[in-house]
């Protein structure tokens, strides 16, 4: 039962008549099917690169806060994102020790500095101080070194994928951060920034001195709730005793530093237009292209109105077509899409492709090939069957 | 005699409104039954068609009364006359309006199809009706590769197919020459009537007389003459 010949004979008595003309009429039509599909495939690309960026800078932009593994960050009043901040008594984090319901409290350091390439040539960098006696908030996916190696004098730890952009090839290279001595003590692969100012861990208090912030001061605590401490009533009670500060949730200080990045840069807006710009082109290429098919078959949609198709037999046809064309264009624009993300990979800009935007840039698919139906659709509304006797 | 399938009272169409209305056809009344092969003969314009149409369901009479096995049409909205249609009728039309993308088989199964007849079916009956319209050995030709009078046996095969009790048929030979129009009206009429269908063909063919049981002529939307046909006097 599964030869070819039997699958053949198996769809010749099974494909009821709308399946079959919907994909005559598609395959009759071969030059317009093709643009149809290259429509689609360049609609999906399109979506699909723009909203994946749009997932992967929202990602990259909140990393630091969604990696830390903290329940609580504490900044500075005024604070919007985890890059720009202003700094907090350092003495707060024993106040925080101090809550009930908070297990840990750790020093963190945020701050932008000024990178001087081996061969001269400057960059601006984003230090990140991590408390080393006891590590929260620090470098992921190590290819190569270790954290403790940050306590080496002026040891850091920076991304392979800034090797270039920061002129160092290899551990043990020294350069100049804010005219002070460091060494590049191990890499991580894959940690990008969203200003495109790279990160560049160090020991908490190293940080302070790149940074020029004075001894007392830290520019975050994170905060470890106990197990079943109340997580609110923990931020109350941190709140209370700490004037001019902001106590967040992770998600919230997450969303915060998304939407500030997305917005402020205007990347939010660009990338969502450009989006939704791939959505109308698509539907004008389904809808033009569908319509024309339908016109040309129009003396075939009035005898089968006349034969007593009721109109949801005609509907059905012209949606399969939009259908098979949305499975295969789907399909097809998937795939390039998939390299896109693949060679993305590889650079400072993440495309990021998530099980959920795949689902959600399939139902874009299905919307766009449906709303093109709709054309041709209104059309075959008002045939007249009694056109087939003219 | 058997009750009409068909009855029309004193049935008018008039088309559009005011200045421009025409009315294309004037106190027709007539019965049409099962069994029986009736001839609509008239000039060009004289309203054939139209009759047509409102004896298919696809025009709704002015003025009058349409009777479809004795429930009248009136009042149907648009959907409900489609259905009608497709239940009861099959219809034939002068350029064969076949499916160009279709097989043979696959433009009768079409018509199954619209009937629900299942899928695993639709081929079998097919082929069936193309065999008895002597098309065996086209069934799975594209409508491009069959002469003229191949292709209105197929749609006469699509328009018996799922035995409607009505077969209307405008003109059917009309494209065709002499000798292949006399087949195709040979087996519409033997289809038809072998299966108790009503047939009403419009034709100004006089070769088609010898097939028909009546022969109505319309005039100016009346009819003007109704008299038996040459199988009628058998
Ligand atoms: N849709 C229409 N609108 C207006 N007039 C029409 C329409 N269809 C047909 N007619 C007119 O009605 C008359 C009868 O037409 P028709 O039924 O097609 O005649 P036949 O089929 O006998 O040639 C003709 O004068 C024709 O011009
Ligand atoms: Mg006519």
């Amino acid at each position: 039962m599964s030869t070819p010949a039997s699958i053949g004979r198996l769809a010749r008595h099974r494909v009821p008549g709308t399946s079959l003309l919907a994909w005559r009429n598609l395959a009759h039509d071969r030059a317009r099917f093709v643009i149809t599909l290259v429509g689609i495939v360049f609609s999906v690309v399109l979506m699909g690169v723009q909203m994946g960026l749009l997932v992967g800078f929202a990602r990259t932009a909140s990393s630091l806060i969604d990696r830390a593994g903290a329940d609580l960050w504490i900044t500075a009043a005024g604070t919007s994102n985890v890059d720009i901040t202003g700094t907090l008594p350092q003495r707060w984090r024993y106040q925080a020790q101090a809550v009930p319901g908070v297990a840990s409290a750790h020093d963190y350091m945020v701050q932008f500095a000024f990178w001087k390439k081996p061969d001269g040539g400057n960059e601006s960098v984003i230090m990140v101080g991590i408390d080393l006696a006891d590590p929260i908030g620090g470098p992921w996916n190590l290819v190569e070194g270790s954290v403790a190696d940050l306590a080496v004098d002026g040891g850091i730890i920076l991304d392979r994928l800034y090797m270039d952009k920061l002129g160092v090839r290899a551990i043990g290279e020294t350069l100049e951060i804010n005219n002070r001595r460091a060494r590049v003590v191990g890499f991580t692969d894959g940690i990008r920034t969203f200003t495109q100012s790279p990160y560049v861990f160090v020991a908490h208090d190293e940080a302070r001195h790149y940074t020029f912030v004075d001894d007392d001061r830290t520019t975050y605590v994170l905060v470890k709730l106990a197990p079943g401490a109340d997580r609110e009533m923990v931020r109350a009670a941190l709140a209370a005793r700490m004037p001019d500060v902001r106590v967040w949730t992770t998600d919230e200080f997450s969303r915060a530093t998304r939407v500030y990045w997305l917005v402020t840069t205007g990347a939010g807006a660009a990338l969502t237009l450009a989006a939704l710009l791939g959505l109308v082109v698509g539907i004008v290429i389904v809808g033009q292209t569908l319509y024309a098919s339908t016109i040309d078959r129009l003396p075939e949609y009035a005898t089968l109105r006349a034969m007593g198709a009721p109109n949801a037999y005609l509907y059905a046809v012209i949606l399969k077509q939009a259908a098979i064309s949305a499975v295969l264009g789907f399909a097809a624009g998937f795939a390039a899409t998939g390299v896109a993300v693949a060679i993305s990979r590889t650079g400072n800009i993440a495309i990021d492709m998530p099980a959920w935007l795949a689902v959600v840039l399939a139902l874009l698919t299905g919307l766009m090939c449906a709303a093109g139906a709709v054309f041709s659709i209104r059309r075959v509304m008002r045939i007249d069957p009694t056109s087939v006797f003219a | 005699m058997s009750a009409p399938v068909l009855a029309l009272r004193g049935v008018d169409l008039t088309y559009g409104e005011g200045a421009t209305a025409f009315t294309a056809l004037r106190g027709i009344t007539l019965d049409v039954r099962a069994g029986e092969f009736t001839l609509l003969l008239g000039p060009s314009g004289s309203g054939k068609t139209s009759l047509l149409q409102v004896m298919g369901c696809l025009l709704r009479a002015s003025a009058g009364e349409v009777r479809l096995f004795d429930q009248s049409l009136a009042g149907l909205d648009a959907e409900a006359l489609t259905a009608r249609r497709l239940r009861h009728f099959g219809f034939v039309f002068q350029h064969y309006n076949l499916f160009p993308t279709l097989r043979a088989w696959e433009n009768v199964a079409i018509a199954l199809d619209l009937k629900r007849v299942p899928a695993a079916d639709l081929r079998g009956q097919a082929i069936d009706l193309l065999g008895r319209l002597g098309l065996s050995d086209r069934v799975d030709h594209w409508p491009a590769q069959l002469s003229g009078g191949q292709k209105q046996r197929v749609a006469i095969a699509r328009a018996i197919a799922g035995a409607p009790e009505v077969i209307l048929a405008d003109e059917p030979t009309a494209a065709l020459d002499g000798r292949t129009g006399i087949g195709v009206a040979a087996a519409l009429r033997e289809l038809a009537l072998e299966r108790g269908c009503a047939v009403v063909v419009v034709s100004h063919d006089p070769r088609m007389l010898p097939y028909a049981d009546r022969v109505l002529t319309l005039e100016d939307g009346a009819i003007t003459d109704d008299r038996p046909g040459g199988a009628g006097a058998n």
